[in-house]
């Protein structure tokens, strides 16, 4: 449906912030994917001999306080990052698109509820809440991933929702109206694909959301602990160390978190550019 | 028109204080229901059952949570938040000794992101497309990316360990000096209020990296913002009909800007609130000691009662930096006053 005027090779040549971006989260998830086979060590193996060694040739970023090989944690860490990330954002579509389409087509309590959830998030910073309800529900990686997608579920209805009032008393709904569809059929076969677009240039962003509240969890020791091989537990560890100057303890698995928001973000910075030219081509 | 304005900010009051009613309620709930049993925590390996139904009793959770929401809402009107269990300090004496220490790092940082972020979007949106605005949009998309604790954490080894211009990021002070006699609560205008130049400076010094590491995790998306906020006030209709009938460059500049007040304005505010939570993060790495610090802090320990004020405390600050931004807005901007 988008790829239709432009081949996708041109729309890379074009849109270098997309070339990257995509290359960079690529780059990550083959790093998931076949983790066990680039990783050169276990990622929560002691080496008693060399805590806290500086990067080396046998260890290339450095051991941790525990004597863990930093290079492959970081490269199993990416299993953490999108681990959590998917399916958080796929969570938050599954909840958000039908509330989304339901509040704009029909209005009504579920509209109101979407509304007000939304101002709810609105007027408080979304990591306070996301702490306070990890910590306090049990801390583990699926509790993590509920509230995450929980708390992002109306940004995306929100979007659908306009996208909806935009096209309501249109001549679209108008006609399939007309040509007898029930509202099911109408919403999801109709109206979804036309309102879609918006969305899809907003799980780049949410992703990268995701990532960061993951990490800032388990950096303030919520959710996932050591020594599991997540970045946010890793930077957490290497915080004391700073002071004291192992930084590459810290130092690695931030890059690691670093670059790959970047990616996501660049990857939907691009989107939008692309989606904007597109538009007034049209 | 004050009274107008009055009624205004009395009717946008009316519509938020449901909504920290509401986030009060939620993580009251969820923290009772979903929450560690503190009471095996205070009583220790050793106490019998009857003494854990003492301190259940005595904590008042022996009730069911509505019950106690009840009762927490009755005291919290009388300004009673209850007490931490850990520290047994009231929650209200913390807040009130630790909000100012908060608000000093978090309003520098913004007011400086805003100076910078501000004037550079709405540069960039004058000369878009140039190189100046690309670096203006990839200097913002990384500080979009960077995680703030963690850029904390550089500026920690950089300043601290490697170049020893900052001092040790362990609180607000020199441990040497000698805390001045409130007045504000802000060490470094309280010092310089009673002439303590030396405390002045190692407040200042103190200050310097914790506000710088806000400031830049502030800028990012400010910049962007007012970039695109501007860009599309540039392309709109009355710029180009003020352009087309030969207003100068300066007149018009003046437009966009005036323009984009509102806009820009109301995105500080998200802002603001956003900042709440990753300031709280930049105390941790500091040992700042604000509401942030402590907030965290009785997250990780389960301390209920010091929770429940942190997010209280949070909720209302929120309310107050969106109805600063509406009051301004509303003298601002005479067209929306109906709308509002």
């Amino acid at each position: 449906m988008l790829v239709r005027a432009a081949p996708w090779i041109n729309v890379l040549r074009d849109f270098p912030s997309i070339a990257i971006g995509l290359a960079i989260v690529l780059g990550y998830a083959a790093l998931a994917l076949l983790a066990p086979w680039i990783a050169p060590m276990d990622p929560i193996r002691v080496h008693a001999d060399a805590v806290l060694a500086p990067p080396s040739a046998r260890f290339l970023l450095g051991t941790d306080g525990n004597g863990m090989d930093l290079f492959s944690r970081i490269i199993y860490g990416s299993r953490y990052a999108f681990g959590i990330a998917v399916p958080a954002v796929l969570l938050s579509i599954v909840i958000g698109l039908p509330v989304g389409l339901w509040a704009g087509y029909r209005g009504g309590w579920v509209d109101e509820i979407l509304l007000r959830s939304m101002d709810l998030l609105r007027v408080f910073p979304s990591i306070i809440l996301a702490l306070t309800i990890v910590a306090a529900t049990g801390q583990s990686i699926i509790n993590v991933i509920l509230v995450i997608g929980l708390l992002d579920a109306p940004i995306f209805a929100r979007m659908v929702r306009a996208e909806i009032l935009a096209l309501r008393g249109g001549i679209l709904i108008e006609s399939a109206r007309a040509i007898g569809n029930g509202t099911g059929r109408m919403l999801f076969v109709h109206v979804l694909p036309n309102s879609i677009s918006g969305a899809l240039t907003q799980i780049s962003v949410r992703m990268a959301w995701a990532i960061r509240v993951s990490a800032t969890l388990a950096f303030v020791g919520i959710g996932i602990q050591q020594p599991t091989p997540e970045w946010g537990a890793m930077i957490r560890q290497g915080a004391e160390y700073m002071v004291t100057g192992e930084w590459w303890v810290a130092l690695f698995p931030g890059l690691a978190l670093v670059t790959l928001v970047f990616g996501l973000n660049l990857l939907a910075d691009g989107i939008q550019d692309w989606m904007g030219r597109r538009r007034t081509q049209r | 028109m004050l009274v107008q304005l009055f009624r205004f900010l009395l009717r946008r009051l009316a519509v938020s204080l449901p909504l920290v009613v509401a986030v009060v309620f939620v993580t009251f709930m969820l923290v009772r229901i979903g929450g560690g049993d503190p009471v095996a925590l205070l009583a220790g390996p050793t106490a019998s059952s009857e003494e854990h139904a003492a301190i259940r009793a005595g904590l008042g959770l022996d009730k069911s949570p509505i019950e106690q929401f009840g009762i927490y809402v009755v005291r919290a009107a009388r300004g009673d938040l209850g007490q931490s269990w850990l520290s047994t300090k009231q929650v209200i004496d913390e807040i009130r000794n630790r909000a100012f220490v908060s608000l000093e790092l978090l309003l520098w940082g913004v007011a400086i992101g805003a100076m910078v972020g501000i004037p550079a979007g709405a540069r960039a949106a004058a000369r878009r497309g140039s190189l100046y605005d690309q670096v203006v949009r990839a200097v913002s998309l990384a500080g979009f990316s960077i995680p703030t604790y963690w850029l904390g954490l550089i500026a920690i080894l950089t300043f601290f360990y490697a170049l020893d211009l900052a001092p040790a990021p362990m609180g607000r002070l020199n441990p040497t000096l000698i805390t001045p006699d409130r007045i504000t609560g802000s060490y470094l205008i309280d010092a310089v209020l009673r002439g303590q130049w030396e405390v002045a400076r190692s407040a200042l010094s103190h200050l310097v990296l914790p506000v710088l590491t806000v400031a830049v995790v502030a800028c990012a998306p400010i910049m962007k913002h007012t970039r695109a906020i501007a860009s599309e006030i540039v392309d709109s209709e009355f710029i180009r009909f003020a352009r087309a009938s030969g207003l100068g460059e300066r007149c018009i500049r003046r437009m966009v800007l005036r323009n984009s007040m509102v806009p820009v304005l109301t995105f500080m505010g998200i802002e603001i609130v956003g900042l709440l939570g990753t300031s709280s993060l930049i105390e941790l790495i500091f040992s700042w000691g604000g509401i942030g610090q402590w907030g965290l802090q009785s997250i990780l320990n389960g301390d209920f009662a010091a929770i429940q004020g942190y997010v209280l405390f949070a909720a209302l600050l929120s309310v107050v930096v969106f109805i600063v931004i509406d009051a301004a807005n509303y003298v601002l901007e005479p067209r929306g006053r109906e709308r509002m």
